[in-house]
């Protein structure tokens, strides 16, 4: 579960997201859309946590992140746009490192099946220097994942994979949306938005621009035919022309 | 086509100059600037023209070698001769003997780049390439004179060291280009490279031993047994005096000659021989390429490609090897040793107890054999006391060297973020490895100091043996807290001045850069001095209050608990601090980038 409510955030006197409120219940997937510069990284790090919101406050899994901010992140994982990992350490040492933070027992249990589910069991025992990029990507969500997080933040999570990468990486957040998780992600790839969520929340300049179900957001854009389109919806949202 | 390359090496010198101006806009920049040049011209230039530095006038020459005479016990030239030449070929046996993996020219990444598609020649490149190994060494020559200036016991001005010293530098730097590309050719015509170094090494102990063995009869009899540095230093002259060595140094004797020249007349006496060498090591490194065609270019070039990728990896130095943990890591545990296993992981794979324990055995039975020695007596208790002013200056310059923290984690900040862990723990875990890794060299300082200080049995020392050992314990025990102490003053330069501190991590500084660490290090000094009054204001009183009802020994061991907790007080309450520090940080506004 996350909510958020007047969430607002400036960078000096630039204020990146103002006065945005977001709800996402355990099962729902929220799609962050808009173009580029419009405010979705810096919302996703202030939900996880990682920038202090100005204005604003925020409550992941029942716990205010302000007040209770240890409590609020152990039910989280956040995924970066850049997949950030340690030189020297392993893909194994790796997961062992993050299982030692969370406190995860029996952690190569778990995190077997998790480097079987992103083809990298083979390079259990590599740098991150030897990986791929996608590779370091799948890695980071491999460790991101071993704590069995309620509430999830993906940033861009489907860049720089491979086809059958971005198949696994949609039917895993739809299983894990499906197991009872609260998902927020951003991205631009919005034909594979439409798939895997089950919301989406359109920004453009740090303001909300809509929100609510596919077919809400369809319906009110008016796609006159019927069939839900997002991208047209996000150029006519967003007041981009195509020439 | 070398008109091109010299026009790049002109352009991207003048653009850095450029930029360091520029930088110079912003107040901190501008302060450090001011502090550096301060320091610069205090400490170095003014001392030039200032009366007590020697003159190349024949009688002050004369004056300040008496004068250094009559306050050191040893002659400094024939030593300084023999410690140079020793060094140097040290120096230049490490270059033959280790391995590297550095390459014969160092090429940038941009020069591979740009350079090696063009239609150059590949001996234009080498000279270019050359040609900048010489400004460096020019570079490395103006820094040392700044230093050797002060030198009372040297002759010559202030040109002559210059000139001496970069004869010197370019002589080593075309050594060492010329040593690889000849260890690159031997082993691709199939020469065994560890074995061929087995035997220089083995060659080389021979030339020692039999030097040694002659030792007894050059070595003036009454240099033994002195109560000074003074046999340690007449062991190096007769060293590098007696035969099958001496020839063996004779060509550093050549090369340090017009820098250790006493006069301009034996300066321009020195500078033929001198030039004549740095032109055969020219005509080596030249030849040794041309026979070698492009392939040791090429080499160079990968191993230097290879090498930046490496670097920009995080790694410096070495290529990044996957190793097992240093301990085994299990969940669930305390979160904070997650980031000491971490840490351990990002440096030197040396770092271990099986290490440090026989380095521990090395230096207990070292100094033991010292202490005991007849040859050596009087000489171990001032080894003690260099050995103990090193470890102070290590205490002091250590947290620069070991900064396996928060202060390598910085670009983590992100992902430490969204750890779910208090501030306090993620600070307290960071700085776990550099506190153990510090903690470790100075135990292993202090462990031959005390033993060499052992007080004799005949003198009425203030300590008894079990004071002794009560005390260097004490010391030992309050060791960590002290290291940490020190470690919490970078660390929090860091989380309060990223950028800043950014920029003294920055090479290639201009005064600002100088400066700018000059303030950081009298900060750490001052910290550390803040941080040791009371503890040692609180030792003291325990002892000056305990040691008559209970005895020395037992007052020591009390006032070293005491001063232990009055340390570790600070830095709980460091570690506090920062860690709320940590919790505020705002990444989007400090970011260091
Ligand atoms: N650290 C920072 N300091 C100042 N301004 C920033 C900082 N980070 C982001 N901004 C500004 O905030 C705005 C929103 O940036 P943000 O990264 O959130 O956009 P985004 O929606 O993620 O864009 P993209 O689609 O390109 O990833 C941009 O105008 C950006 O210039
Ligand atoms: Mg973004």
């Amino acid at each position: 579960m996350i909510e958020a409510s007047q969430l607002a955030k400036n960078y000096g006197s630039f204020s990146a997201v103002k006065d945005l409120s977001l709800t996402v219940r355990p099962g729902e997937v929220l799609g962050l859309v808009g173009p580029n510069g419009a405010g979705k990284t810096t919302t996703l790090r202030c939900l996880a946590g990682i920038i202090p919101a100005t204005r604003g406050s925020i409550r992941v899994a029942g716990h205010d992140l302000a007040a209770d901010p240890v409590a609020a992140k152990r039910a989280l994982a956040f995924f970066p746009d850049e997949p950030r990992l340690f030189d020297y350490l392993t893909v194994r040492q790796h997961l062992a490192f993050v299982a030692r933070i969370y406190g995860v027992r029996d952690h190569e249990a778990l995190a077997q099946p998790l480097l079987d589910e992103f083809e990298i069991a083979d390079k259990a025992d590599q740098l991150p220097g030897e990986l791929s990029r996608g590779m370091k990507q799948k890695l980071a969500i491999a460790c991101g994942l071993l704590h069995g997080p309620a509430v999830m933040f993906f940033d861009e999570p489907l860049t720089g994979l491979d086809p059958l990468g971005i198949r696994r990486m949609k039917n895993s957040i739809i299983a894990r949306a499906r197991a009872g998780a609260a998902i927020v992600l951003s991205s631009h790839l919005l034909h594979l938005l439409e798939e895997v969520c089950t919301h989406v929340l359109i920004l453009k300049r740090g303001e909300k621009i809509a929100d609510g179900t596919l077919a809400e957001v369809a319906a009110r854009f008016g796609s006159a035919e019927g069939g839900v389109n997002l991208e047209e919806v996000f150029i006519r949202a967003t007041g981009g022309t195509e020439h | 086509m070398l008109r091109a390359l010299l026009y790049l090496r002109f352009v991207s010198a003048w653009n850095w100059l450029l930029t360091r101006v520029r930088s110079l806009r912003r107040p901190k920049n501008l302060i450090g600037a001011a502090v550096g040049c301060a320091y610069i011209y205090f400490f170095f230039i003014h001392s030039m023209g200032g009366p007590a530095a020697p003159r190349p006038a024949d009688e002050h020459v004369a004056q300040a070698l008496a004068r250094a005479q009559a306050q050191l016990p040893v002659d400094w030239l024939p030593a300084m001769i023999a410690l140079g030449a020793l060094g140097l070929l040290f120096v230049v046996a490490c270059a033959w003997l280790v391995p590297t993996e550095r390459p014969a020219l160092g090429f940038t990444e941009a020069e591979i780049a740009f350079l090696f598609p063009a239609p150059i020649k590949r001996e234009a490149l080498v000279h270019f390439r050359l040609l900048s190994m010489q400004l460096r060494s020019l570079a490395g020559a103006l820094v040392m004179t700044l230093f050797t200036n002060r030198a009372p016991i040297l002759g010559g001005n202030v040109l002559t060291h210059a000139l001496g010293w970069w004869l010197v530098f370019s002589a080593l730097s075309l050594h060492f280009s010329a040593a690889r590309f000849t260890l690159t050719r031997l082993a691709e015509g199939g020469t065994v490279l560890w074995r061929q170094r087995v035997l220089w090494a083995a060659l080389l102990l021979v030339v020692l031993g039999a030097t040694v063995l002659r030792l007894p009869e050059a070595m003036p009899a009454a240099a033994r047994g002195a109560a000074s540095l003074r046999p340690v230093v007449e062991l190096a002259v007769a060293l590098g005096e007696t035969a099958p060595l001496a020839w063996l140094l004779w060509p550093f004797h050549i090369v340090a000659a017009p820098f250790l020249a006493l006069d301009l007349g034996a300066f321009a006496r020195a500078l033929g021989p001198a030039l004549a060498l740095v032109g055969l090591h020219y005509l080596w490194v030249v030849r040794s390429v041309v026979a070698f065609e492009d392939t040791a270019v090429d080499q160079a070039a990968q191993r230097a490609a290879r090498i930046t990728a490496w670097r920009r990896g995080g790694r410096a130095g070495g290529p990044a090897q996957a190793r097992p943990g240093p301990f085994p890591l299990r969940a669930p545990g305390r979160p904070e040793v997650a980031f000491f296993w971490k840490n351990l992981l990002s440096t030197w794979p040396y770092f271990t107890v099986r290490v440090w324990l026989a380095g521990l055995a090395v230096a207990v039975a070292g100094a033991w054999w010292i202490a005991r020695s007849e040859a050596f007596a009087g000489f171990a208790s001032e080894a003690a006391l260099t050995i103990l002013i090193f470890a102070g200056y290590a205490l002091v310059v250590g947290p620069q060297f070991a900064r396996q923290d928060i202060r390598s984690d910085l670009t983590h900040a992100d992902i430490l973020k969204t750890y779910p862990l208090r501030g306090w723990q993620i600070i307290l875990g960071q700085l776990l490895t550099p506190a153990a890794i510090l903690t470790g060299v100075l135990w292993l300082l202090l462990a031959p100091a005390a033993i060499m200080l052992w007080p004799a049995p005949e003198t009425g020392s203030m300590l008894s043996a079990a004071g002794h050992v009560i005390a260097a314990l004490g010391l030992a025990l309050v060791m960590p807290a002290l290291v940490l102490v020190q470690l919490l003053v970078p660390n929090a330069a860091a989380l309060l001045f990223p950028a800043w501190f950014q920029a003294t991590r920055a090479r290639g500084g201009g005064p600002e850069v100088v400066g700018q660490r000059m303030i950081f290090f009298f900060a750490q000094l001052l910290a550390m001095i803040g941080a040791l009054l009371p503890a040692a204001g609180l030792g003291t009183a325990v002892i000056l209050a305990l040691h008559w009802i209970v005895g020395v020994p037992a007052a020591v061991a009390c006032a070293a608990v005491a001063a232990l907790a009055v340390l570790l007080i600070e830095v709980w309450c460091g570690v506090r601090w920062l860690g709320r520090r940590f919790e505020r940080f705002d990444l989007s506004t400090e970011r260091p980038t």
